[in-house]
């Protein structure tokens, strides 16, 4: 087992190290679509480029995430039947979910799409629109996506597992220190209590 | 055994798809697994094509191309941005002091703000979270009813899904097939129809019971002139100035102008007109403004500016709801920065937060297009179809089954859940029974809506939760012993508003007129003469050809089994219909 840990940190490493970046194309998609809109207007001009580098960019950030998203927990569940199971039962269903659920779709869709865009790649397609972008890069981040996916998947089966051994803590509990509402509601407390002190100064 | 599962596919599916949820695991992969598992099974046993699913690259491909739900991350970031600018304290603060002084008038405030920043892409949890910890104290402080003071906050916070721009109205969009800005449209009249039923509440409120809502005493009013009048006919004057400024300019223009188009502009005009005035009056030091009338120019204008550049934009055609959505995160950046409340970490902590929600909705859209995938491979829509329209009553009945459904199963899904997995099994149906997918979409919007606020479930009162005062405690003005807000007290607060909300998806079931639909009708924002018109709708009356919102009249006399008006019209607007249908346009 304790190989097989190690393969589940540096795997968890790496998909961290993935979703820095990733996050920052988002940045990059908001900017350059509010740059050309702007510019569209102002000086009528556009291009086919610029609007298709924004749905690459969406199509990146919401694929190339998906590992980071499994591994910080954040994808959506509904919990009104598991929350009342124990501890246990709930690590079984995330194997079983693992196992059943994520590791065969990833194989599905990788083994459909990669040979799309191998082919893009191969005829060197472009985009039909003027202007437009090369093709392949976009077609080669579904596979790539869920290839990540799968690789964080691994990781997710590996701490379970150990868990049910023992070996870990629970891996359940998510790893970040605060969720932004916390911080949001540590900060805007922290104001309050600024303001009130204020005020009973100002008093005579 | 093979017949009767290939009978039964469509219902076994589903039935599925109940388990396969229930099992806990991420709905994204759950929908994909379900899906997945019935397209093999199906094509083994030959009840679907061999090449089922080479379509779903294809398919993902096509979300991955869609310039709607880009407008997604957009928003979201400009959210996350905006809650933490201080955009909303400052609101918070001055608008309670100027209403602070009538009855009530930390409520009128706190939905009034809820409003505002739900039209600036309100986030649900940071509006609950800043009132509940801004507002929430002053109102415990000076004797305000708990269930009341928290029902107020967990609905104000709650509008931020219903007046656009907000993402269910995007996600809904997508999903019914209609252009985002039609929805936004559509939705503006019942957002400020709903903010007008939650004042008219807490008006009741004070009026049945004065001394759960009282008026802040005098020596909590904190922005004063020096003599100690509230300077409120200076800010009179300035309101007065920017309202006649926008009618003025409202009438010089022609008379063609579209009234989306008239709104805005005039709105800006007339705002632009109290900014002269408070920038002019300091920078002269002409000391005419009172400091009231200065503090509500100052803090009014940062999020009017945000809510033009975005739903301005939108409404006046300039910009797509995507860009109008980059321009806002935009804008919210600049404000943030200028602001000096930008740091590094934040912004990597919003731009990671906006990648885990993209990517979490996103999967969940390509989990039930996996699913999809297969239910139609099995002919599951033409299943539900029969399901809904054979019950009784037609297009009343259809609806009522609907939003009851929806209301129950707000429970326990939100509505990314419910319009990826739900809206595209009853959206066909809808459009067939002709009703209009926008004027629908809407309707449910405000159902969804409850799903922050039931208790004991609902995200609002999580929120509220977590911020309010679980301990007596000292409070540190008045030096009083404040007693803590129980969880009981905020379920019983939540309650009167989702009655207040099943009561407008009646209004909007028994007045359609509510929501602008289709071309020329313009997002009437004034409310009043909505209400006119409304009471003139309710007269029996012919349905006007372009209109596919169920009779307004059918509520009071069982409509007939297919309404014939509705179906005369709906001859020119079928083959419109079956041309969009068509044009390839989504997956």
């Amino acid at each position: 087992m304790a190989p097989l840990l190690s393969l589940s940190r540096l795997i968890d490493r790496f998909t961290a190290w993935v979703g820095r970046w990733v996050a920052w194309l988002v940045l990059a998609a908001v900017l350059i679509s509010a740059i050309n809109a702007a510019v569209r207007k102002l000086f009528n001009t556009s291009s086919n480029a610029y609007l298709e580098i924004q749905w690459y960019l969406f199509a990146a950030v919401f694929l190339l995430a998906a590992g980071y998203t499994l591994m910080r927990q954040e994808h959506v569940k509904i919990d009104v039947v598991s929350g009342h199971l124990s501890k246990r039962t709930q690590i079984w269903i995330d194997i079983v979910g693992l196992v059943l659920f994520v590791l065969p779709l990833v194989y599905t869709v990788i083994r459909l799409s990669l040979p799309l865009a191998i082919r893009a790649y191969e005829m060197n397609e472009y985009s039909s629109n003027a202007g437009g972008l090369i093709r392949w890069p976009v077609f080669a981040i579904l596979p790539l996506g869920f290839l990540l996916l799968g690789i964080q998947a691994v990781s997710e089966l590996i701490k379970r597992v150990a868990f049910l051994r023992g070996l870990i803590p629970d891996p359940t509990q998510k790893a970040q220190a605060k969720s932004a509402e916390e911080e949001l509601a540590e900060q805007l407390a922290k104001e309050v209590a600024e303001r009130e002190k204020a005020a009973l100064v100002g008093k005579p | 055994m093979m017949h009767f599962l290939a009978a039964n596919m469509a219902p076994i599916m589903f039935a599925s798809l109940v388990v396969f949820l229930l099992i806990g695991y991420p709905v994204a992969f759950s929908l994909g697994a379900c899906g997945l598992f019935f397209g093999v099974v199906g094509v083994e046993l030959g009840l679907m094509p061999q090449t089922l699913l080479q379509a779903l690259p294809l398919r993902i491909f096509g979300i991955m191309q869609n310039d709607t739900l880009l407008a997604v991350p957009f928003f979201t970031l400009m959210g996350l941005i905006l809650e933490r600018s201080g955009m909303a304290e400052d609101l918070l603060d001055t608008i309670g002091q100027l209403f602070g002084p009538i009855r009530g008038g930390l409520a009128y405030a706190v939905i009034l703000v809820g409003a505002m920043l739900a039209a600036t892409t309100g986030v649900v949890a940071a509006s609950v979270i800043s009132m509940g910890l801004i507002s929430l104290p002053i109102m415990l402080r000076y004797g305000y009813d708990r269930r009341v003071a928290s029902g107020v906050i967990a609905a104000s916070g709650t509008l931020a899904q219903i007046i656009p721009p907000s993402l269910v109205l995007i996600v809904l969009a997508d999903q019914l097939g209609r252009s985002v800005g039609d929805l936004y449209r559509g939705a503006f009249l019942p957002g400020f129809a709903l903010t007008g039923l939650y004042i008219l509440y807490v008006l009741m409120v004070t009026m049945a019971q004065p001394s759960w809502a009282p008026a802040l005493p005098k020596e909590a009013r904190t922005i004063r002139e020096d003599d100690g009048s509230p300077g409120l006919r200076s800010l009179g004057v300035v309101a007065l100035l920017s309202v006649a400024a926008a009618v003025v300019f409202a009438k010089l223009r022609p008379a063609e102008t579209p009234t989306d188009e008239l709104i805005v502009i005039s709105m800006s005009v007339g705002v632009g007109v109290a900014f002269a005035l408070a920038v002019g009056n300091r920078l002269l030091k002409l000391h005419l403004l009172s400091r009231m009338a200065e503090r509500v120019t100052f803090v009014l204008i940062p999020p009017l500016a945000l809510i033009f550049l975005v739903l301005g934009t939108i409404f006046l055609g300039v910009a797509t709801p995507t860009e109008g959505g980059a321009m806002g995160a935009t804008g919210a950046l600049v404000m943030a920065l200028a602001r000096r409340r930008l740091d590094f970490r934040l912004l990597k902590q919003a731009l990671d937060t906006t990648m885990k929600i993209s990517s979490f909705v996103l999967f969940i859209l390509i989990g039930s297009t996996v699913f999809s995938l297969s239910f139609q491979a099995v002919d599951g829509p033409i299943w539900v179809e029969h399901l809904l329209t054979s019950l009784p009553g037609g297009q009343l009945g259809f609806l009522i089954v609907v939003n009851i459904l929806i209301f129950l199963l707000a429970f326990f899904l939100d509505f990314f859940e419910l319009s990826f997995i739900v809206i595209p099994l009853i959206a066909p149906v809808a459009d067939k029974l002709g009703i209009d997918l926008v004027w629908f979409g809407v309707l449910l919007a405000v159902n969804m809506q409850t799903s922050f606020m039931h208790p004991p479930f609902g995200f609002a009162l999580f929120y509220l939760r977590s911020v309010a005062p679980t301990e007596d405690y000292d409070d540190r003005i008045t030096s009083r012993r404040i007693a803590k807000v129980t969880t009981g007290q905020i379920y019983w607060g939540a309650v009167p508003f989702v009655l207040i909300q099943i009561l407008m998806v009646g209004l909007i079931i028994a007045f359609p007129k509510l929501v602008s639909t289709g071309a020329g009708g313009g997002p009437a924002v004034d409310v009043d003469k909505a209400f006119q018109q409304m009471q003139k709708d309710s007269a029996p009356r012919v349905e006007p050809p372009a209109t596919f919102a169920p009779d307004g009249g059918a509520s009071a006399s069982p409509p007939p089994a297919d309404p014939p008006a509705d179906k005369a019209a709906s001859d020119d607007e079928a083959m419109k219909r079956l041309l969009e249908a068509t044009t390839p346009k989504k997956p």
